[in-house]
């Protein structure tokens, strides 16, 4: 990993990093790969990944908005950092 | 509870329903002990007294009417890992993430102990996010192990291990996403059990990667495992991944006659690696006791076994990185107040109040995750975890468990790394979705115990107990022995 895709990878993975911090980081994640890279001599094209080891089922229900009590509205919201009214408040999305 | 109470948990439960033993004196004294042990110890994040000792009043009120029904676990003290939420009780994961977040509701494991009469005493320490072996990563206190306290106790779910082993506790509940429950209860020399993937709901529990995680027991015997399990297990449509099967009763009697019937098969591979004398000592005496009881012993050829490390490495740091982020500062947990931006914000509340173990692993998840590696690191993982399934498939044609020590290491001093491969054996079952149990074998030189571990087919737990209650008899591990603390 190059320091470039380390800058890239902490921007998407919105992770804040100092430049001491960016050292570490590079020096650990390029071990972790080092150590995966064993993976990479198995030829194994011909098998199916595997994402889950049991089959993974659709639980439906019906499509009812259900009244929420109050108290559980409060307890959710009040986890918030900032709210307002019945809603959490976040800083602009899209900058003007 | 005293520690010289030397009777199981169905006796004491039904010793606190007849009467015999107060309820409140148990909880009394289970407090006390902690007060003694915990300081040194540090397995607690967090203590519920107040409220235990009210909810053990209620029991000794109940049995005062002749009508009343008891739960398995009526007036049973039980300690949780601070990743499973019990509602209006704090929840951290040990992250400074979540340091004031409370929890909206009970994890259906909860639920089911609370419906079973247990009372919650305490959230124990762990690794923040659960990601790490040695619960040195959580945020706010280094757990020590009970047998000699400059080793680690193991981890994530350390501060669940330390708190049975040192009999402040008899039962607790831990999180198993590549060894978690295990390896800290085989380096505390207590009975530490993962269920095969999807028989007991995660609902509620902090996820760190989702198609490993599976919630773990703790305690002293596998009798007591067993029936944790029966109480937790059971369908949950809010777990999508949870089986559709109804509750099952595991609680068995001793019968050693199963390790005649059974064929138990040793992954050649194991000598591959470099296994610490002491742990191969005891495995080599494991094996000939089993011989000794009419055991039939087989060599087992999985290949792929030496990649598992590096594929658990891939597949649960991509997990991570997708799975934490959802902790973004502004529905719960921290928020930074040095943000500019709302990326700025994300970012630092981010940066400000998760570690670096879980940072470099969302950091190595992204990468994997990538366009770029996506398919030569990720993909290819999981075609990987593909093979290695396949011939543990072939394995358990020939065999009906897997059986080998729990870990390589013996527990390392605080400070000090285990290896990439120190727990192997334990992520295997992970990687499978297999039920897995560790049970204490012996002590090593140094007075820590060592544990041997056994590994069924999928959905195989209740035969797994089986083999483990048998095991667990001819051992010889004196389960009565505390730590000196």
């Amino acid at each position: 990993m190059l320091k470039s895709e380390l800058n890239d990878v902490a921007f998407v993975a919105k992770i804040f990093i100092n430049d001491v911090e960016k050292e570490r980081y590079l020096k650990s994640i390029n071990e972790m790969l080092d150590y995966v890279k064993i993976l990479l001599e198995l030829d194994i094209n011909n098998l199916e990944p595997t994402i889950h080891v049991t089959k993974l089922r659709n639980i439906w229900r019906e499509d009812v908005v259900k009244k929420c009590s109050n108290e559980v509205i409060n307890q959710i919201l009040n986890a918030a950092p900032e709210k307002e009214g019945n809603f959490y408040k976040i800083r602009k999305v899209i900058e003007s | 509870m005293s520690r010289k109470l030397k009777i199981n948990i169905t006796e004491l439960c039904s010793k606190i329903c007849s009467g015999e033993i107060k309820c409140t004196n148990i909880i009394k004294s289970c407090f006390n002990n902690i007060k003694k042990i915990d300081v040194i110890v540090k397995a607690f994040l967090r203590l519920n007294e107040e409220c235990s000792l009210v909810k053990a009043m209620q029991v000794d009120n109940k049995v005062k009417c002749e009508t009343s029904k008891y739960g398995s676990l009526e007036g049973i003290p039980i300690a949780i890992k601070d990743n499973i939420m019990i509602k209006n009780e704090t929840m951290t994961s040990a992250s400074k993430y979540l340091e004031n977040y409370i929890s909206p509701y009970d994890a259906t494991v909860i639920e089911k102990l609370r419906r079973a009469g247990a009372i919650f005493i305490g959230k124990t320490n762990m690794d923040e996010f659960a990601m790490g072996g040695s619960t040195e990563t959580s945020a706010y206190q280094k757990t020590l192990n009970p047998w000699n306290t400059e080793y680690i106790p193991g981890g994530s779910s350390g501060g669940s291990a330390a708190a049975v082993s040192s009999g402040m506790v008899p039962l607790a509940l831990g999180s198993d996403t590549g060894g978690s429950v295990r390896q800290p209860a085989s380096f505390c020399g207590v009975v530490g059990y993962k269920a095969s993937y999807g028989l007991i709901s995660r609902y509620g529990v902090c996820a760190l990667a989702s198609s490993f995680d599976q919630i773990g027991t703790f305690s002293k015997t596998v009798k007591e495992a067993a029936l944790l399990a029966s109480i937790i297990s059971g369908k949950d449509y809010r777990d999508p991944i949870c089986e559709p099967l109804e509750q099952i009763n595991y609680v068995q009697n001793i019968d050693l006659n199963i390790l005649k019937m059974v064929k138990i098969g040793v992954p050649k591979q194991i000598f591959d690696y470099k296994i610490d004398n002491e742990i191969n000592e005891c495995f080599n005496m494991a094996l000939n006791k089993l011989r000794l009881e009419g055991t039939n012993i087989i060599e087992i050829d999985i290949p792929s076994y030496k990649y598992v490390p590096a594929l658990y490495k891939v597949i649960m740091c991509a997990e991570v990185s997708a799975n934490i982020a959802t902790f973004d500062g502004i529905r719960y947990g921290y928020k930074t107040s040095n943000g500019t931006n709302i990326d700025d914000e994300y970012s630092k509340s981010r940066a400000e109040s998760l570690g670096y173990e879980v940072k470099k692993r969302i950091l190595f998840g992204t990468y994997i995750l990538s366009a770029a590696n996506y398919y030569k690191y990720y993909c290819h993982a999981q075609k990987v975890r593909t093979l290695f399934m396949n011939q543990i498939a072939t394995a358990y044609e020939k065999c009906d468990f897997i059986f080998s020590p729990s870990t390589l290491q013996m527990p390392v001093k605080i400070g000090d790394k285990l290896s990439e491969e120190c727990d192997i054996f334990l992520m295997a079952a992970n990687i499978a979705g297999l039920p897995g149990i560790t049970i204490p074998y012996s002590f090593s030189n140094s007075g820590i115990p060592v544990g041997m571990h056994f590994m069924g087919s999928h959905l195989s737990d209740k035969k797994l107990f089986q083999v483990a209650n048998a095991f667990e008899k001819i051992s010889g591990f004196d389960i009565d022995k505390y730590p000196n603390i």
